[in-house]
């Protein structure tokens, strides 16, 4: 199973940059995510290793072959698309024979992957239908078949869950990932959902303007942002960023906002030596506030804030604060999100060490 | 970037089409040009005399029947265009009454699957003098009237637009038919509840909505009005005398009967001329509709 | 008894009126405004039919019947006598053997030129709609407008080079010339239905097989019944009524039957039997016309298309 790498890439329509000098590279049976906002370049990127398009510079490179020049079916790859792009004339069989007739294998070999694929993905009873005739998870479930039959190293994936209703996309979430923990292959897979991102990758890239704004592990992603813009994208609800200011005294290093609440960032991680009064942004993440009213015992710091409103999303609700003009969101216990009357003053605690910071001026993590 | 197999075989794919509009279509339209300009006669002749490369077309335009056929030309635009006006109060009226949509559709439509060398000859009989339907208004006593049109130079040409609005009228139906019913049904609805009559919302709203398929149909009309041969051929072979020339039926003439392939050369490039000049309204407008939806989508 | 029935009765009234109060609607009636839109609709139907009728009993009259002036009269008696004469002797030129000869050079001529027009449009319109081509847009947009250009501008040109390629005057060259006329609009046709392909299906094929070919002929055209069978139509009628580009290319061995047909009909000698040239009529008017009434939507479909794209 490849690795897969794009070298200095860039793609421009006319006057229009999409991608400008890009670099990534992915080790074999990592499932890449691409996620970022529409329009962000993550499926140009996708269609430019698929060779459906063309780069403008740069190079693409599987496992130790150059695949810029070549075409789409002699790079090795196989790909998932978004509306499932099945024929509609052919069988389900035939769709997946389609891919193979060409590549010249001995007939009871396709056969044999036809087989193997229609068994793992359990679509055998519907080998002889059209695709007309296939409810929308079963059409996933061919469109995935018709990659794997084609026994290569790479696969892509586009948005390949948009078009599925709650449940099974769930569903199917569960079975690409079962796909490649069996398989193990490498796996490029473009979204804009992070919760498929969060559950399904090994590795990250989330892009925004055609610029890679951050390539980790989803935990790295998540709990160490690496700018404003992950910080901010990642997360429901979305991470607080607030404006304050830092300050070096008395052997601690404090954020201070603009009503006076003070955080103790002491134990934070700085990558460089942080500047007494320095402008940044704090990013609190709402799961990481204490309860309402609760035991403040060793937070980094206290908010005595009215309450805005309260939520219930199912499982969990989330509590809103009127906090400097904004809204400071809140994940809270639904049993204590009804007993939260709008206007009621609370105070609550931020964990120690949990907190993310940013330079105001640049937007990088501190 | 290197060469690839699957970027150049639709590229070969396209060369048999792309090599008859080259020489088919672009190279025999330069072709008739440039021999508009020699002496040709009955066999092509290249050199242009530069001292008097216009005179075809001086010619031309000295020609009685070049200028009766241009005078036809524009009276059978404006006559053909009841076809229009026809066709739209047929549309609406089927678009309203649904009872018997698909009788009166398919009656109204099949002139048009007929040949025109056909409907000349029907038409032709039946504005026959003797034995026509002149003779039949006679014998129930409306001597009065006359029906034979095609035997006079002064009527000929009502007779062709006669014929050419029956055969044509089915199509201009059809094509408002498909306008209206693209015109979003709660229009109606509204109409109704605001209690509006139905001949003001047609001519308030209706007809300005279908501004385009009014267009498109005048367009139409006037390239089928230049192409205007068959019909002639069988009706009134340019007669009598020359009083039902056109411009595509002159042209001929003068390329197979006359011989003269330098004059029918330059009758053919006025046709041309004729088209284009239709046709532009139709790319501006095309562009312009294009451009206000992407406007629209923005 | 009565009690009872009184009883029970008032149970019912009761059950009634809790239910929601019924009113019978009399059946809708038809409107003045829908019977004088009839009248209108039927007349107007009356000026289309009655050429046809006219043709059809005058095909079926003796000549006698005919002079005697009743254009709408039904033949007093029916015969065949005028189909037959125009099908087996009628005269086109010198030649007078009849309707028949046309027609089965009508019938030569057709074949051919489905197969050519059909194959080059399809796989051009494939190819534009499809396939990044750089040069597509200038390319469509000359189709464009070749398909508006008049007939006579390239007329000559035409003859000229069928004349080299030495099939002027033959089934052949009239069938070539109406592939060659007709590519522009059917082109255009095919192009603007491949157009709604979806992009990602033929992504996919190409990631599956890449071949421009395979993809067509495995994919493409199995996608492309109901624009098959439109264009068919539109293109059988067409070439079957034209007059044109058979009296220009046809000589005098290839004339598809609406050259014969208007050679009879303008013949200026001697006296004109309109019976003959009736059933003349007909007999090349059945075809489409047939078409025209089994498939009729499908008819309006072709020429319509053929009118907006084109």
């Amino acid at each position: 199973m490849p690795r897969v790498s794009f070298e200095h890439i860039t793609k421009t329509y006319g006057h229009l940059t999409v991608l400008d000098d890009l670099n990534l590279a992915i080790e074999d049976g990592d499932f890449l995510v691409l996620l970022g906002p529409s329009g962000c370049g993550k499926t140009t990127l996708l269609n430019l290793l698929a060779g459906l398009l063309d780069v403008t510079d740069g190079r693409i490179v599987i496992g130790d072959r150059d695949v810029t020049d070549l075409d789409p079916k002699d790079r090795g790859l196989a790909m998932v698309f978004q509306s499932y792009a099945l024929y509609p004339t052919k069988t389900v069989r035939g769709n997946l024979k389609f891919g193979l007739v060409s590549s010249k294998l001995p007939a009871d070999e396709i056969e044999r992957r036809v087989a193997w694929a229609a068994k793992l993905l359990q679509i055998e009873p519907l080998l002889d239908r059209k695709p007309a005739q296939l409810s929308g998870g079963q059409r996933q479930r061919v469109a995935i078949g018709r990659a794997l039959v084609k026994n290569v190293g790479v696969f892509l994936f586009d948005e390949p869950l948009s078009n599925l209703d709650a449940k099974l996309r769930t569903e199917m979430r569960m079975e690409i990932k079962r796909l490649h923990d069996e398989l193990n292959h490498t796996v490029v897979y473009v979204t804009h959902d992070q919760i498929e991102a969060m559950t399904m990758a090994t590795k990250i890239a989330v892009m925004n303007a055609g610029v890679i704004q951050q390539f980790g592990t989803p935990d790295e992603i998540y709990e160490r942002p690496a700018n404003l813009f992950v910080a901010g994208f990642i997360g429901s609800p979305a991470m607080n960023l607030r404006k304050a200011k830092l300050s070096l005294a008395n052997g601690r290093t404090e954020a201070i906002f603009g009503s006076g609440i003070r955080l103790d960032v002491s134990d934070y991680d700085f990558s460089a030596r942080p500047e007494d009064g320095a402008e940044i942004i704090a990013g609190l993440r709402p799961e990481h506030f204490g309860t309402p009213d609760g035991s403040v015992e060793g937070a980094a710091g206290v908010f005595n804030v009215p309450v805005q409103y309260a939520e219930r999303t199912g499982p969990d609700a989330s509590a809103y604060f009127r906090f400097e003009d904004e809204l400071l969101a809140l994940r809270i216990d639904p049993a204590i999100a009804s007993a939260l009357a709008p206007g009621q003053a609370v105070s609550v605690g931020f964990l120690r060490g949990k907190a993310n910071l940013f330079d105001a001026r640049t937007g990088q993590r501190m | 970037m290197a060469l690839r197999w699957s970027r150049l075989s639709p590229q070969l794919a396209l060369t048999p089409a792309l090599a008859v509009t080259a020489v088919a279509f672009v190279g025999a339209i330069g072709w008739t040009i440039y021999l508009s300009f020699t002496r040709s006669r009955r066999l092509p002749e290249y050199t242009i005399d530069w001292s008097e490369w216009g005179r075809q077309y001086s010619r031309l335009f000295r020609d009685d029947a070049w200028m009766i056929s241009l005078r036809n030309l524009i009276t059978l635009g404006l006559g053909s265009a009841l076809a229009i006006v026809f066709g739209f109060v047929l549309a609406a009226m089927i678009d309203k009454e649904k009872r018997g949509e698909s009788l009166f559709r398919t009656v109204f439509l099949y002139p048009l699957a007929v040949s025109l060398i056909v409907t000349g000859a029907a038409w032709r009989w039946m504005f026959n003098p003797d034995m026509g339907i002149e003779n039949f208004l006679h014998q129930i006593g409306l001597t009065g009237l006359n029906f034979s049109w095609l035997a006079h130079a002064d009527t000929a040409m009502y007779g062709i637009i006669l014929a050419s609005v029956w055969q044509s009228s089915g199509f201009y139906m059809a094509l408002m038919l498909a306008g209206l019913k693209s015109i979003n049904s709660e229009i109606w609805s509204a109409a109704k509840l605001d209690g509006v009559p139905l001949w003001r919302l047609y001519i308030e709203i209706v007809i300005p909505m279908m501004k385009f398929t009014f267009i498109t149909c005048a367009i139409l009309l006037s390239l089928g009005v230049i192409k205007a041969y068959d019909v002639i051929v069988a009706m009134t072979n340019g007669g009598p005398g020359q009083s039902t020339y056109v411009p595509a039926y002159f042209t001929i003439q003068a390329l197979s009967s006359s011989g003269n392939l330098g004059y029918a050369s330059a009758a053919a490039v006025m046709m041309l001329v004729i088209t284009a000049v239709v046709f532009l309204p139709l790319v501006l407008l095309t562009a312009w509709q294009q451009r206000r939806r992407a406007e629209a989508v923005k | 008894m009565s009690e009872l029935t009184v009883a029970q009765r008032a149970a019912g009234a009761e059950i009634a009126i809790d239910r929601a109060p019924y009113f019978p609607r009399r059946k809708k009636m038809i409107t003045g405004r829908s019977i004088a839109v009839l009248v209108f609709l039927s007349i107007c139907a009356l000026f289309f039919a009655v050429p046809l009728y006219v043709v059809v009993v005058t095909s079926f009259k003796t000549m006698a019947q005919i002079r005697e002036g009743a254009i709408f009269a039904p033949p007093s008696m029916w015969t065949l006598e005028a189909w037959d004469y125009a099908w087996n002797q009628a005269c086109s030129g010198i030649n007078c053997n009849g309707l028949k000869v046309g027609f089965w050079n009508s019938v030569a001529i057709l074949f051919p030129s489905l197969v050519l027009s059909i194959a080059l449009s399809m796989v051009t319109g494939y190819a534009l709609a499809l396939w990044n081509v750089r040069w597509a847009g200038p390319f469509l947009f000359l189709l464009f407008i070749c398909a508006f250009v008049p007939f006579q501008i390239i007329m000559f040109p035409l003859i000229s080079m069928t004349s080299t390629l030495k099939v002027y005057g033959s089934i052949w060259g009239v069938a070539l010339v109406h592939s060659v006329l007709s590519m522009p609009v059917l082109t255009l046709i095919f192009r603007n239905y491949y157009k709604d392909v979806p992009q990602e299906i033929l992504s996919a094929a190409i990631m599956d097989s890449g071949s421009f070919w395979r993809i067509f002929f495995e994919i493409i055209v199995p996608m492309s019944g109901n624009i098959l069978i439109v264009i068919l139509i539109l293109q059988i009628t067409s070439v079957w009524n034209d007059y044109l580009i058979g009296v220009t290319f046809g000589g005098f061995n290839a004339q598809p039957m609406t050259v014969n047909l208007a050679n009879l009909i303008t013949i200026s000698t001697g006296t004109v039997a309109y019976n003959q040239n009736m059933a003349a009529a007909l007999l090349t008017a059945i075809p489409p016309l047939v078409i025209y009434f089994l498939v009729g939507k499908l008819f309006v479909q072709g020429i319509t298309a053929g009118a907006i794209k084109g």
